[in-house]
């Protein structure tokens, strides 16, 4: 029988290990974490439709446990990859006929913009602290009360020379807004800010959502980035910023502040440039080999990629290339035997 | 003995041209120079600062002191031209008077002597002179082999790069390399002919007497003596012009500096002193990042001074510059680097405007009460954890402050100065006196280096002492006011701030707050060699880019050192250190914070 090591074991690794095992090939998941599930696991609701995220990642649990031929190695690490062996945590050696690289991104460290104040004010979030407060039905202020005035702050860490993050990490926009209307639906009497550079609508229904957020939801949009935060003496955070469609600096004063955190190249890609020779780009995520017919392939024949591994994606698309990354493995394995 | 022949046109013609530019210069210079700047040499000239010039005069103008210390090859070069050159001139002298006495002797008579007096024209020949002006002059022509090598090959003096030239320059250092080997020949061929000479111009003479016949020496041995004087004459001539100015424009300006004088921050006449001393030697131009890190050429200060001198400055060069001061550091003639590119901008850039900061009047958004004030400045607001270590570290000092900007204040003043733009600055400069005359503090810490400089040198706070946090942290240790638990596994590396360390001579305090924590590491460039991070308020022409290049090269020597933190005490410098490293980037006062021993009050 044929032998498929997938490295990573979030929505993207599951989703390629559930298909690669229908056609008939063993499959081993090396998942750094201790369980799998990635980072959809702590997520709270999924844009646009509001799904729970726990919908989607337990079916697919459910999916790949009941997968016979499928192996999930939790707690390990690839350490070095070549398209028939992968050597893992320890030493341990993977003999394999081909490898799907579907190890994700990083959330961006949001103490690096330190001007936003997030790890040393109170009531500065990041938008993955509020998924989990969401999850936790916990969604209050260090002191236990009720936000009034929110602010949410988009392209944390993406778009940003200065963070030497120059991409745009796609899923913010619309969690920005999803986020929002969470937060009016929990807060009704709240005013809640959005201060963004673009709002980025690209997927079907987000436009709709938008609309919706500012017609029914009267959350307010704001463009232009936040330049600084500062504590106020009645515990507040006073926001400085500027308003580039009236041209006018405004200060604001908020009670919580959620930053829209984006997508960084995963930690392990600079790894697996170095030792394996696999291609990164200039961001960090890995080059697939072609963008249209080879995107899910590396420049090493043998090895294959699905998910962010080379892009912000949205969970469907990450869905979608996982399967194409299945079908292509299962090609190249055909061809090579 | 008439002292005079045809061929000694060119050099006197030369010669007197040359006299009559560098006075004409001389003259316009101190002329104009300001009424407070006259008093000053009227002040210094009797004293004793004439006689510690005259010395500073023959340890750099003919010994080149400080290039030996920066290049000992370079400095052999420098001072085997200057110093052999002088030589050979006083030493011709001691000839002439040893042979003909006391009497009037023409310039011509000294230079050409030995044409006008071979050996076969006098009574007792002193062979010891001509074995020491031939050792002189062998001493001379290496330094000029090493400077034609070098033009080739300049890495063989130990410099990457060597300066480009003007067309004054090029024809200056083509005469320069001519006149020696044209006074050997002439020489050589005078004793081939006449006798006289020593193992050098003696010993060629005898080669050449040896393969051509006399005929033919006798043929070109005015030629030769004419390719001589014309050398010299040439050299003389475009000496003004040329880079070569700098040798009678350094002994002015070593008086001028022991008298006191400085270029300031608008332009004088002062600073054409120390702009025609360059020698255009290019020592600037390897230490200079932009050059090194991103490959920026011909905006160094060299090429600064060039381009101010001929009046084609242009704004984008001016602009060019990081103020880290790294070439100042090296500089042999010890030229103000910075403060003419500044004056420069203040020249280019200053536009006055009254209405501009009006609303400055009756702001006031400070907090607290204290004799101490703390002053954050716009970049550690934007690098809060900064902010908040301060306030730990005063908490647990019991110290009693006056935030001065905590939550958003008006800017020192230094960014808008170092862009040239010095009367809005001065409106800052006003506006933040005023708070702290009216607050009462007797002193002002402040955490950015920035602020620190331009409080120390542009501020005149009488009756406030000005610290920078590491002398102050340094401070509270020293007296107990603040314990610290020391933990040798803590590893450190310190990155010298410009502004700090070359900008304000401070580099032991912050490096003694470290070594009270834990274990600290230095990297391979520190202290006055410190790299600037890059981000330098004080460049406005380079790119977003350029300065993460510059960040990142620096940073990756920092974590070359493999400590865990890398330490500075800039927020600029932790900003842009961040992106170039991935371990941990803090500033001094957050590692203090971090382990403070005990709360005393």
């Amino acid at each position: 029988m044929k032998h498929v090591v997938v490295i990573g074991g979030g929505v993207a690794g599951i989703r390629c290990a559930i298909e690669l095992a229908e056609m008939g090939i063993e499959v081993t998941i090396v998942e750094k974490q201790k369980h799998i599930g990635g980072k959809v696991r702590n997520w709270h609701k999924l844009f646009p439709s509001f799904t729970p995220a726990e919908n989607v990642v337990e079916e697919l649990i459910k999916r790949v446990q009941n997968c016979q031929n499928v192996q999930i190695r939790c707690c390990c690490e690839a350490e070095n990859i070549t398209p028939h062996q992968v050597t893992i945590s320890g030493g341990e050696t993977l003999n394999c006929d081909a490898v799907v690289v579907a190890s994700g991104f990083t959330l961006f460290d949001a103490r690096i913009k330190e001007e936003y104040g997030y790890g040393i004010y109170d009531n500065v979030i990041t938008s993955a602290d509020l998924e989990d407060m969401l999850n936790r039905r916990a969604v209050k202020l260090t002191n236990g009360a009720s936000p009034r005035r929110i602010a949410l702050l988009h392209c944390v860490g993406s778009r940003d020379e200065k963070v030497c993050q120059r991409h745009c990490s796609k899923v913010c926009c619309v969690t920005g807004v999803k986020q929002a209307m969470e937060l009016k639906r929990l807060f009704p009497t709240a005013d809640v800010f959005n201060f963004y550079m673009d709002i980025r609508m690209f997927g079907p229904g987000y436009e709709e959502m938008y609309r919706e957020a500012q017609a029914d939801y009267n959350i307010h949009f704001v463009r232009g980035r936040i330049s600084e935060v500062s504590p106020t003496i009645d515990g507040k955070l006073q926001i400085k910023a500027e308003d580039t469609l009236t041209g006018r600096p405004l200060k604001m004063g908020v009670d919580l502040l959620v930053l829209l955190i984006g997508m960084k190249a995963g930690d392990s890609n600079k790894r697996f440039e170095l030792s394996c020779h696999l291609r990164r780009q200039d961001s960090g995520f890995m080059q697939p080999k072609d963008s249209f017919l080879g995107n899910v392939e590396s420049n090493m024949n043998g090895v294959f990629y699905a998910g962010t591994v080379t892009a912000p994606k949205t969970i469907g698309e990450s869905l979608n290339e996982a399967v194409t990354a299945a079908h292509s493995v299962a090609e190249w394995i055909k061809h090579t035997a | 003995m008439t002292f005079f022949a045809d061929f000694c046109i060119p050099f006197i013609v030369g010669a007197a041209y040359m006299a009559l530019v560098v006075a004409w210069k001389y003259v316009t210079w101190l002329r104009h120079l300001p009424k407070s700047d006259l008093k000053l040499i009227a002040k210094g000239i009797f004293s004793l600062k004439s006689l510690s010039a005259t010395w500073e005069v023959i340890r750099e103008s003919l010994l080149h002191a400080r290039i030996w210390r920066v290049n000992p090859r370079l400095g052999y070069m420098h001072t085997s031209l200057a110093f052999g050159w002088f030589l050979l001139i006083a030493i011709g002298w001691i000839e002439t008077i040893a042979y003909l006495g006391f009497r009037w002797v023409p310039l011509q008579g000294h230079v050409f002597f030995k044409y006008f007096v071979p050996k076969n024209n006098i009574e007792t020949h002193l062979p010891a002179f001509d074995f020491v002006m031939d050792l002189l002059l062998l001493f001379v022509l290496s330094g000029v082999a090493m400077a034609w090598y070098k033009r080739h090959n300049s890495k063989s003096v130990g410099m990457k790069r060597t300066t480009r030239h003007t067309r004054f320059d090029r024809i200056a250092l083509t005469a320069l390399w001519f006149i020696f080997p044209a006074r050997l020949i002439a020489e050589s061929i005078t004793a081939a002919l006449y006798g006289g000479g020593s193992f050098l111009t003696g010993g060629l003479g005898d080669v050449l007497d040896s393969i051509f016949s006399r005929t033919t020496l006798y043929s070109i041995y005015e030629a030769s003596w004419w390719a001589y004087s014309c050398a010299l004459g040439l050299f003389f001539v475009a000496m003004p012009f040329s880079r070569y100015m700098h040798i009678f424009t350094e002994i002015p300006l070593i008086f001028l500096r022991h008298y006191r004088l400085r270029p300031t921050a608008e332009e004088s006449s002062y600073d054409r002193f120390e702009i025609e001393a360059c020698s255009r030697c290019g020592i600037c131009i390897d230490p200079c990042q932009l050059q090194s890190q991103l490959g920026n050429n011909e905006v160094q200060s060299v090429y600064f001074l060039r381009d101010r001198r001929y009046n084609m400055l242009q704004q984008k060069i001016v602009n060019d510059c990081l103020m880290c001061g790294r070439c100042e550091q090296v500089c042999p003639v010890g030229i103000n680097l910075n403060t003419l590119r500044l004056n420069s901008r203040v020249t280019m850039r200053n536009t006055p405007n009254e209405g501009r900061y009006k609303y400055l009047k009756g702001i006031d958004t400070s907090q607290g009460e204290g004799r101490v004030g703390y002053f954050a400045g716009c970049m550690t607001l934007l690098t809060p954890k900064t902010l908040h270590s301060m306030q730990q570290i005063f908490d647990a000092a019991g110290e009693q402050v006056w935030w001065a900007d905590k939550s958003g204040g008006v800017c020192c003043g230094r960014p808008m100065m170092l862009s040239g733009e010095v009367d809005a600055a001065q409106k800052m400069v006003e506006k933040n006196k005023e708070l702290f005359r009216v607050h009462g503090i007797t002193t002002l810490v402040t955490s950015c280096p920035i602020c620190l400089r331009v409080f120390r040198e542009n501020y005149d706070l009488e009756g406030i002492e000005v610290l920078h946090h590491s002398e102050y942290i340094l401070r509270l240790i020293k007296k107990g006011r603040l314990n610290i638990t020391h933990n040798a596994q803590l590893t450190f590396t310190y990155h010298d701030p410009c502004e700090l360390g070359r900008g304000s001579n401070i580099y032991d305090e912050p490096r003694a707050v470290i070594e009270t924590i834990g274990q600290l590491i230095e990297p391979e460039h520190n202290r006055k060699n410190a790299f600037c991070c890059g981000a330098s308020v004080a460049n406005t022409a380079i790119s977003d880019a350029q300065q993460r290049t510059i960040a990142q090269k620096v940073g990756a020597e920092l974590e070359a050192t493999n400590a865990e933190t890398v330490v500075t005490a800039c927020p600029l410098c932790k900003k842009a250190i961040n992106r170039g490293v991935e371990r941990r980037v803090a500033d001094l006062s957050e590692i203090v914070a971090e382990n403070i021993k005990n709360i005393n009050r």
